[in-house]
C-alpha cells in the first residue's frame, strides 16, 4: 500500500466536487463562500502532490508557492466575500442570495 | 543527460500511508460536513477543521512553511473572518459556560496536552516530515528571489481586497443592522419564521 499522486489527485477532486456542490446547491452566501474555498485548497493540493510526485518534482518549490498563492488569494476572497454576505443580511436579515425573490 | 531524472517515489512507509489516509477520509468528510450542515456555526467549526487537516496533510508532502502558513494564517485567518461575519450579523452568543468552569479547564488542558504531544513527537523525531523523505526546504529563497514579483502583486492584491471590503462594510446608503437577533427571521410577509441557514 502506498500514498502517490494518483490519490491525492482523487482526493484534490473529490475535494473540489464538494465545494462545487455547496456553491450549486445551497442558498447561503457563506456556504457558497466555504464551498469556493475549498475549490481554492482543492487547486492548491494538486500543485502540491504535482511538485512532490509529479515529473515537475525538480521545482519542488514551486508547488507550495502556488500553494501559498492560492491559499492568500482565497483568504482575500473570503473577506470581499463576507463584507457582500454581511450587505446581503443587512439589506433581507438573511444570507439567502434568493431572499428578495417572491 | 536525461532532461527530467528518475520519478518520485510514493510514500511507502506503512504508517505516514496510514495517516494520509486517516487525514483524507477526515478533510472530506469534514468538508462534506462543512457544506452540508444546516446550522452555521457548526458549518464554519467543521470548515476550519478542514483546513487544520489540509494543513497535517501538507506535512507529509510539502515544506514545513506550508504547513506553518497554512495552519497559523490561513485557517485562523477565514475562521476568524467567518465567526466575525456571524457576531456581526446574526449574533455569536457567548457561552453561558463561565469562563473558569470545568469544562473550559478540562478542554483546555486536552487541547495543552495534544499539542504538547505533537510538539514533542515532531521535534524529537521528524515524523512525519523526515519520514516522507526528500522534501525540497528552499521554499523562503524561492519566494523572496523567484517569486519577488508574485509576492509584490499578492500584496497588492491584500491589500486591495482589505481596502474593499472594508468600504463595502462602511456603505452609507445601506440600512445599518438592525440589532442581533436569532438564527430565523420573520418572513417579510407576515407569515411566521423561516430559517436563515438554507
Amino acid at each position: 500500500m502506498s500514498a502517490g499522486l494518483n490519490l491525492l489527485l482523487v482526493a484534490s477532486a473529490a475535494l473540489f466536487s464538494i465545494g462545487a456542490l455547496g456553491v450549486v446547491a445551497r442558498r447561503s452566501a457563506v456556504v457558497m463562500l466555504l464551498g469556493t474555498q475549498f475549490m481554492f485548497v482543492a487547486g492548491a493540493l494538486a500543485f502540491v502532490s504535482f511538485a512532490r510526485f509529479g515529473l515537475g518534482a525538480l521545482h519542488g518549490t514551486a508547488g507550495a508557492t502556488m500553494a501559498l498563492f492560492a491559499g492568500a488569494i482565497a483568504v482575500a476572497e473570503l473577506a470581499v466575500g463576507l463584507a457582500l454576505a454581511a450587505l446581503v443580511y443587512r439589506e433581507h436579515r438573511s444570507f439567502a442570495l434568493d431572499a428578495d425573490r417572491g | 543527460m536525461p532532461l527530467i531524472g528518475a520519478l518520485p517515489q510514493p510514500i511507502t512507509s506503512a504508517p505516514l500511508v496510514l495517516f494520509v489516509y486517516l487525514v483524507l477520509i477526515l478533510l472530506l468528510g469534514s468538508a462534506l460536513a462543512s457544506v452540508l450542515v444546516r446550522n452555521m456555526l457548526y458549518g464554519i467549526g467543521a470548515f476550519a477543521a478542514s483546513m487544520v487537516l489540509v494543513a497535517l496533510l501538507y506535512l507529509a508532502i510539502a515544506p514545513f512553511l506550508l504547513v506553518a502558513v497554512q495552519l497559523l494564517v490561513f485557517t485562523t485567518v477565514s475562521a476568524a473572518l467567518l465567526f466575525g461575519l456571524l457576531r456581526a450579523t446574526t449574533g455569536l452568543r457567548t457561552s453561558s459556560v463561565g469562563r473558569l468552569s470545568p469544562e473550559w479547564i478540562v478542554g483546555a488542558a486536552v487541547c495543552a496536552v495534544m499539542f504538547a504531544l505533537f510538539a514533542v513527537v515532531l521535534g524529537a523525531t521528524g515524523w512525519p516530515v523526515q519520514a516522507c523523505c526528500a522534501v525540497p526546504d528552499s521554499l523562503g529563497a524561492a519566494l523572496g528571489n523567484t517569486y519577488a514579483v508574485g509576492l509584490a502583486v499578492l500584496a497588492v492584491i491584500i491589500g486591495s481586497a482589505a481596502l474593499g471590503s472594508g468600504f463595502l462594510l462602511m456603505a452609507p446608503t445601506l440600512p445599518s443592522p438592525r440589532g442581533g437577533g436569532s438564527m430565523s427571521s420573520r418572513s417579510p410577509r407576515g407569515g411566521g419564521t423561516r430559517p436563515v441557514n438554507r
